[in-house]
C-alpha cells in the first residue's frame, strides 16, 4: 500500500488542501490525512452513494460539495473507492 | 397513545383503581371463549398444578379487556359524568408530572448560512482536481497486493 500512502502525502503537500480521506464502498477507511479521519469514513461513503442514486446514468459519478465557512469538502466516487478532500477556499 | 401506554408500566394504587374493569369478572356471564367453561368442569380435588393454572387463568381473564362483551352493564348518566371527571383530573395530574423531553439539536455546519450560500461557487478546477485525485487513488489502491514472503502451508517433519 506504499503507492497509496505516498500519493496521499503528495496530495497533502498542496497548501489549500487540509484533509484527504479514502474509503471503500462500505465506509471502511483505506487511508486518511489531516482534518479527515476514521470516523468520517462512514458518512462520506454514504453521502457519495446517496448522491449517485440521484442520477440514472451509472457512469456519471457526482461530486458532492459541502460548503462551509471553514472550507469545502468535496467527495467523489471512482470505481469502488470514495475519496473526500477538505480544501480551504483560496 | 402515549399516556395510556405509560400507565401500564407503573401500576400504582391510583392506576389500579383506573384499570379496574367495569364489569365484575366474578359475575356469571357468557364467555366468548371456552376457557371459563373448562374451569368449571375440573374435578373438585385440585392438585397444586391445577390450582396454579387456575390462578394464571384468572389473572389473564382479569387483565383481558373484552371489547366484545355480550352483556355490558349500562351506566347511569350521573355515574358516567362522575367517572369522566375523575379520569380527567387524574390525567391532568399525570400530564403535569410527565417531564418534557427536549429534542437533541442537530449539529450545524456554519453559523452564517447567508454568507456561505452567497459566496462563490466551488471552482470547477477544484472539482476536476478532486476527480483526478480520486482516479489516482483508485489506481494506487489497485496496486495493493499480497506479497508472499514464505510458504503458507508447511509440512511438519515428524521424526
Amino acid at each position: 500500500e506504499g503507492a497509496l500512502e505516498q500519493y496521499l502525502d503528495d496530495t497533502m503537500k498542496n497548501p489549500s488542501i487540509v484533509g484527504v480521506l479514502c474509503t471503500d464502498a462500505q465506509g471502511h477507511n483505506l487511508g486518511c490525512r489531516g482534518s479527515l479521519s476514521d470516523e468520517h469514513g462512514g458518512v462520506v461513503s454514504v453521502l457519495a452513494r446517496q448522491a449517485a442514486s440521484l442520477t440514472k446514468d451509472p457512469t456519471d459519478s457526482p461530486t458532492v460539495c459541502l460548503e462551509s465557512d471553514c472550507g469545502n469538502i468535496l467527495v467523489r466516487t471512482h470505481g469502488t473507492i470514495t475519496v473526500a478532500v477538505h480544501k480551504m477556499a483560496s | 397513545m402515549g399516556c395510556c401506554y405509560s400507565s401500564e408500566s407503573e401500576t400504582t394504587e391510583q392506576d389500579v383503581n383506573e384499570r379496574k374493569p367495569l364489569i365484575d369478572p366474578n359475575q356469571d356471564r357468557k364467555p366468548t371463549n371456552g376457557m371459563e367453561r373448562n374451569t368449571d368442569s375440573l374435578p373438585s380435588n385440585r392438585t397444586d398444578e391445577q390450582a396454579l393454572l387456575t390462578v394464571i387463568l384468572q389473572r389473564t381473564a382479569q387483565n383481558i379487556i373484552d371489547v366484545s362483551a355480550v352483556d355490558s352493564q349500562g351506566m347511569e348518566q350521573h355515574e358516567y359524568m362522575d367517572r369522566a371527571r375523575q379520569y380527567s383530573t387524574k390525567l391532568e395530574v399525570l400530564s403535569r408530572t410527565l417531564s418534557q423531553k427536549k429534542p437533541v439539536p442537530l449539529p450545524s455546519l456554519t453559523s452564517q448560512p447567508h454568507q456561505v450560500l452567497a459566496a462563490d461557487l466551488v471552482p470547477f478546477t477544484d472539482v476536476q482536481q478532486v476527480s483526478k485525485i480520486a482516479a489516482y487513488a483508485y489506481s494506487a489502491i489497485s496496486q495493493i497486493k499480497v506479497d508472499a514472503k514464505e510458504e503458507l502451508v508447511v509440512q511438519f517433519a515428524i521424526p
